[in-house]
């Protein structure tokens, strides 16, 4: 048998059987390819043809690299006042600007804002401004076929073992994004061919074009292709802070926009006015968290059950759980963007115990959500992890 | 649903129901105008319905989506979708059904909150209730609800977490628990069932349509598009499927799912629904966002999709059901095209039936047939109603071929009797054409060529070149009073009268049998006008008088007579005056150009030559004889441009068979469509050029495939028989060659030199004589010819035993005697085989076995010769 490599199916050579298949069969046909489908994340088909059947591996996840060329910036503190008018019309006059895809995410040491270059034109350079250099790709997982694999665990720790671990021993890195409707996997677009290349074993990649999707075979990117020679340093583990805050992750039908605007302003530029109580230290004090996005017209939101509290219940969209998250901020001091694994850090300890999160990372820092009931064993899971570069 | 836009729903089951629903819900029954039932409240929708309002429910705000159950009862159950993904089910009248109010405000939770985009009722479960939401990182956006499910005890156990809105949980009204849950982490922004199988779901996903098999759920098929949404289901052809996105339709065909069959012209406005007519097949309507008309997609002559290079046609059409901007429309489940419009403000309907497309066509013999919706209409030629209405021009050509209009070729003139005689312009064609097919016998008679070409090119060109022109005066003939009128002789104008029928062959001007023909005719007016412009003014009393006490006679004449009887040339006398003047309320044409030509002074005879009641042959010969040189030129040009103007036929006689003569006949063909008329004229003046012209040829043409279409083939052979006559040019080539099997030459050629079609035949028995064809083999190689399936002899043998064919063959006249039988038996005679099996023999041995055999007479063949002919079972409808 001769195994084949196509961009959509590993297909393996026909089995000669000339009649209908029954359900034992089908069975024991497949029963030799189960590995494989471990291996590659993959379901068998089969289909009879006309020289008996044929077995395919049909691969069951596509990652899609999609059409925004993005920037990460970020304003400081003070001086958020020069951008207060391009901030609102990105955020509330979506008709009058082409910007798709916008992230904006305050946290105690400043506004985060990831934006495609469409949204960046709006942005006046300023000495408040800063911008990392490179230009990022968004990257997306959908799960292909249907995910009868019936874990509950979400989010980044779907993909951790799939993409986040591959790319950071690649050393590739990544800027998650995560909103109520999925997980953006942020790559420099230098390192593209490193992430086909890295990928492309695992999933039918696809890149959007102009609102169609075309096939990315690695031959395509080859040209270019080296692999980050370096040998990975030993990552650093970075020290964490828990925060007592509860967050919620929501969502909103953005024609109802308008109906929150004033609160929404409120809650973005003049939250820390009022109540200096919540200085962002280093104690247990609850931390300001506030991330709004606007990503191919959906809205995503995350803020604590403080700010929650603020906005009519009716219009935001949660869980009919009401699940609460618990943040957990991975960084002691700026992070900067060159080093790899932090999220695969945090992500692998949680996927290896099921336990969903969000994750979104900022300028400085980065902060994943953990459901409220598995705060203690992530707590416990992590401070071990802590422990035991040391031993 | 704040500023959405209004949508309509009709009911399934009641074809007078349908629901709007913008920010509340309103019910709607529409009857007829003043229909007792409709109150003083109702809307009129159109000039003959109107609405009235049965219900409101307001009770569900933020609607996104609504479906009608399918089902007979509950009668008004609605599911609505809301922004938050809940799906409520409500009602709307009041309903007392036990089951009704048991479902009344259920509702079904997702487990994230994000907008319901579409629902679906499953058509044949109609407890299945399909939501499609929009995109969750965690959740499914494919929900297929059993509206039957109880809030389920286990459920309630995982319910302890759940925070719901005080009250929902103790109700037992919510279901958080979907039977299926389909597209993770996906958007589902369409859904339809699909009328294949109950368990077959069509979704229109992000970036894909989907069909999932609730049947194996993990499977799916999948097809990636931008057109994903408003995905619905053709009523009358369960796998198409048509589908949106901003201004592009795509139509897509589940057996052959990979591409759309085919994609609809992009709007430059997104589109904001797309319906198939479930009255109509293949009808699609699509609104456009701030349009004010629909598009219509007539998909009916699409044909199947056979390859990718077949695009199919489509017929596009837009309707304008109201001058306000459409907020939504849905058609009538029942009525056929009709639907109900609302605007897109202020909810104003509109009651609008899409007019039916209307095909046409004419039939070859007059009938008209055309077909607006399910519904045929054919429109032939009233038989009874004759004189009021004048007969189709087709139907005229058609009775004329029948009775060989055009084919006297030696009494010409009698060609108009063949036309039925009561056409006046085709009387004086036919004379004109046989005066001057006459004078050109004459002519050869006398040896005189000369004039010969000239009478053809009409009597405009005759006197252009006449010369020698002598002027006299006459006394009024049986009076002695000289008159001052001065009359003009040349040769050309003889001939010209001559060719107006004024006068026979012979020197002299000689009107007296004319007259008396028109005597016999009883055209009395007529004759006594001939005789009075010939200066005989007793001889037009005399006919006058005549004319009074003939049997049916006009008694008035004899008061014209009285009346003619008082001419004075005095120039200012009593009777000029008052004759001037009255002359006017004369009905007769003849009569009052009579009184015009003694009243007026000599060399202006405008009130006799533009009096256009009076034949063109008369005023032409009047002018013949009273106007000078240089008058009568300018006269006949003017005339003719008229003629030629109103496509006047008279007027033939002025331009003749000529280019002129073309243009006027141009003008008739283009008045009347009588091509028949105008191929047999210009056939008849054979000056060469004139039949050449693009237009005769056209002419010619179009009349010979009326016959063919009329099927008077025979007619139509016989006008090609007698246009190979008159016109040799036009005679045919040969187009039907005899191969030789062996030497590939062709059996007729080889042997004659005569490229003639049917001369080398002759011999093969082909001819009238079959005793004297002996030739059965090929000249060329000597090798035999093929042998005929049914009587095994070698072609070229004559046949013998066709009955009714064996008597009078061996004749000695029969040379002669070409009657119709002997023609039948010479093509008896003739080669024929079938294209397709290559078998066949003689013609009347083939004709003959296929009157009773359908496949081919050679054994083992299965060939069904007959049938591939498309032709070979028509006949035609000519008698002989």
């Amino acid at each position: 048998m001769v195994l084949q490599t196509l961009p959509q199916y590993l297909c393996i050579g026909d089995v000669d059987m000339r009649c209908l298949l029954s359900n034992a069969q089908e069975a024991l046909i497949q029963t030799p390819f189960k590995h494989l489908c471990k291996l590659y994340n993959a379901k068998i088909r089969l289909s009879l043809t006309k020289y008996g059947v044929s077995i395919a591996l049909f691969r069951t996840m596509d990652l899609h690299i999609l059409d925004h060329r993005l920037r990460v910036t970020s304003i400081c503190k003070n001086g958020l006042v020069n951008f207060t008018h391009p901030l609102i019309k990105l955020i509330f006059l979506r008709k009058r600007t082409r910007c798709k895809f916008f992230s904006l995410t305050e946290t105690p040491e400043n506004f985060t804002v990831v934006l495609d270059e469409e949204g960046f034109k709006e942005l006046q350079p300023s000495e408040h401004l800063q911008v990392e250099s490179s230009v990022w790709l968004p990257l997306n997982v959908i799960s292909n076929g249907n995910a009868s694999n019936s874990s509950q665990a979400v989010g980044v720790t779907k993909i951790a073992k799939s993409v986040i671990a591959p790319l950071a021993q690649q050393h590739v890195s990544v800027f998650m994004l995560s909103t109520y409707q999925t997980d953006f996997i942020l790559v420099r677009e230098k390192d593209l061919a490193v992430v086909i290349h890295t990928l492309e074993e695992e999933f039918n990649i696809y890149r959007e074009v102009g609102g169609e999707y075309s096939a990315v075979l690695s031959q395509d990117v080859r040209n270019g292709f080296q692999k980050n020679g370096k040998e990975a340093p030993q990552p650093t583990v970075h020290p964490v802070l828990i925060p007592p805050n509860q967050f919620c992750v929501m969502s909103l039908d953005p024609d109802t926009l308008p109906a929150i605007a004033t609160t929404l302003i409120d809650a973005l530029f003049y939250s820390s006015s009022p109540k200096e109580g919540a200085l962002p230290s280093q104690d247990l004090d609850c931390i300001k968290f506030f991330s709004f996005s606007l990503i191919d017209g959906y809205v995503s939101l995350v803020m604590d059950t403080e700010a929650q509290r603020q906005f009519p219940a009716d219009l935001l969209f949660t869980s009919s759980s009401g699940e609460l998250w618990r943040m957990v901020r991975i960084g002691g001091q700026p992070l900067g963007f060159d080093e790899c694994g932090i999220v695969a850090q945090i992500s692998q300890p949680l996927a290896d115990s099921d336990i969903s999160a969000y994750y979104i990372s900022t300028f400085s820092f980065d902060h994943a959500l953990v459901p409220e009931e598995d705060i203690v064993s992530v707590t416990e899971m992590l401070q071990q992890h802590r422990k035991e570069p040391a031993c | 649903m704040s500023g959405s836009k209004p949508d309509i729903l009709w009911s399934p089951h009641h074809a007078d129901r349908y629901v709007i629903c913008d920010s509340e819900l309103g019910l709607y029954r529409i009857g007829p105008v003043g229909c007792s039932e409709t109150k003083a409240g109702a809307l009129p929708l159109s000039v003959e319905t109107a609405a009235t309002l049965l219900a409101i429910n307001s009770d569900t705000p933020y609607m996104k989506c609504v479906a009608w159950y399918p089902k007979h009862e509950p009668e008004c159950l609605l599911a609505v979708g809301q922004a938050n993904g809940r799906v409520v089910l409500t009602s709307l009248g009041q309903s007392h059904n036990s089951k009704c109010k048991e479902l009344m405000g259920k509702e079904f939770v997702p487990k994230h909150a994000r907008q319901c985009n579409t629902l679906a009722w499953n058509p044949v479960d109609s407890n299945w209730l399909a939501a499609g939401l929009d995109k969750h990182r965690a959740d499914f956006s494919v929900l297929i609800w059993d509206i039957s499910s109880k809030f389920s005890p286990e459920a309630s156990v995982a319910a302890e977490k759940i925070r719901l809105s005080s009250g929902d949980t103790d109700s037992g009204l919510v279901v958080t628990k979907p039977l299926y849950e389909l597209g993770q982490n996906d958007a589902c922004l369409s859904l339809c069932w699909l009328p294949r199988d109950q368990k077959l779901l069509l979704a229109g996903m992000h970036r894909n349509l989907a069909i999932f098999d609730l049947r194996n759920t993990s499977q799916k098929t999948f097809v990636n598009t931008k057109a994903i949404q408003g995905v619905t289901v053709d009523p009358h052809f369960p796998d198409r499927v048509a589908s949106f996105f901003e201004g592009q339709v795509a139509i897509w065909d589940l057996r052959k799912f990979e591409k759309p069959v085919l994609t609809l012209t992009e709007q430059p406005k997104p589109l904001t629904k797309v319906a198939w007519c479930p009255t109509r097949m293949g009808l699609l309507a699509t609104l456009t966002r701030d349009s004010n008309i629909i598009r219509l997609y007539d998909m009916q002559h699409t044909p199947t999709p056979i390859g990718d290079e077949t695009e199919p046609t489509i017929i596009e059409r837009s309707v304008q059901p109201s001058n306000s901007l459409i907020g939504s429309f849905a058609w009538h489940p029942t009525s056929q095209n009709r639907m109900v419009v609302v605007s897109a403000a202020n909810r104003v309907m509109t009651d609008f039936t899409v007019f039916e497309r209307i095909s046409l066509a004419w039939s070859s013999t007059t009938s008209l047939m055309w077909a607006c919706g399910r519904h045929l209409y054919e429109c032939a030629e009233g038989v009874g109603g004759e004189g009021t209405v004048e007969k189709d021009i087709a139907t005229k050509m058609r009775q004329r071929a029948q009775s060989r209009y055009g084919h006297d070729t030696v009494q010409v003139w009698k060609n108009h009797l063949l036309a039925g005689g009561d056409d006046p312009q085709l009387k004086s064609l036919w004379y004109t054409l046989f005066f001057m097919k006459q004078y050109t016998e004459d002519v050869e008679q006398k040896q005189q060529g000369s004039k010969q070409a000239l009478v053809y090119s009409g009597i405009k060109n005759i006197v252009k070149s006449s010369s020698g022109t002598t002027e006299n005066r006459r006394c009024w003939s049986g009076s002695d009073r000289q008159t001052d009128v001065p009359r003009f002789h040349s040769e050309e104008r003889s001939l010209a009268l001559r060719l107006c029928g004024w006068i026979n062959r012979g020197p002299d001007i000689n009107v007296e049998p004319f007259l008396r023909s028109l005597e016999g005719e009883g055209e009395w007016e007529r004759a006594a006008a001939v005789a009075l412009f010939n200066l005989d003014i007793r001889r037009a009393i005399q006919i006058l008088n005549k004319g009074a006490s003939a049997e049916r006679g006009d008694l008035n004449l004899n008061v014209v007579a009285m009346a003619l009887s008082g001419y004075t040339d005095e120039k200012s006398s009593l009777w000029r005056e008052m004759c001037s003047s009255l002359r006017l309320q004369l009905k007769n044409p003849y009569l009052c150009v009579m009184f015009a030509f003694l009243t007026s002074e000599p060399g202006t005879y405008d009130g006799v030559l533009y009096e256009s009641s009076v034949a063109v042959t008369d005023r032409v010969a009047f002018a013949c004889m009273f106007l000078n040189d240089s008058q009568l030129p300018r006269y006949m040009e003017k005339l003719t441009s008229e003629m030629k103007e109103v496509g006047n036929l008279e007027g033939i006689l002025l331009t003749g068979l000529t280019k002129d003569g073309v243009d006027l006949m141009e003008s008739y063909v283009d008045r009347t469509g009588d091509v028949q008329t105008a191929s047999f004229c210009m056939l008849k003046g054979s000056p060469g050029e004139v039949v050449k012209d693009p237009r005769v040829q056209c002419w010619i043409e179009n009349y010979r495939n009326l016959l063919d279409a009329w099927r008077f083939w025979h007619k139509r052979a016989e006008f090609d028989i007698h246009r190979s006559k008159l016109d040799p040019s036009s005679k045919p080539l040969a187009q039907v060659f005899v191969s030789c099997n062996f030497c590939g030459k062709s059996i007729s050629y080889s042997c004659s030199a005569m490229p003639h079609q049917g001369r080398g035949f002759s011999q093969y028995g082909v001819s009238g004589s079959p005793t004297k064809s002996k030739v059965t083999s090929c000249p060329g190689c000597r090798k035999p010819l093929p042998r005929c399936a049914l009587c095994l002899m070698n072609m070229g043998t004559p046949v013998s035993n066709c009955p009714g064919t064996g008597h009078g063959t061996g004749k000695s006249d029969e040379k002669v005697d070409l009657t119709r039988e002997n023609k039948l038996a010479q093509f008896n005679n003739w080669f024929t085989w079938c294209h397709n099996c290559r078998h066949g023999g003689h013609a009347g041995h083939i004709l003959s076995w296929f009157r009773d055999h359908t496949e081919c007479p050679v054994s083992a063949c299965t060939c069904k010769c007959m049938q591939l002919d498309t032709t070979g079972n028509l006949v035609p409808s000519d008698s002989h």
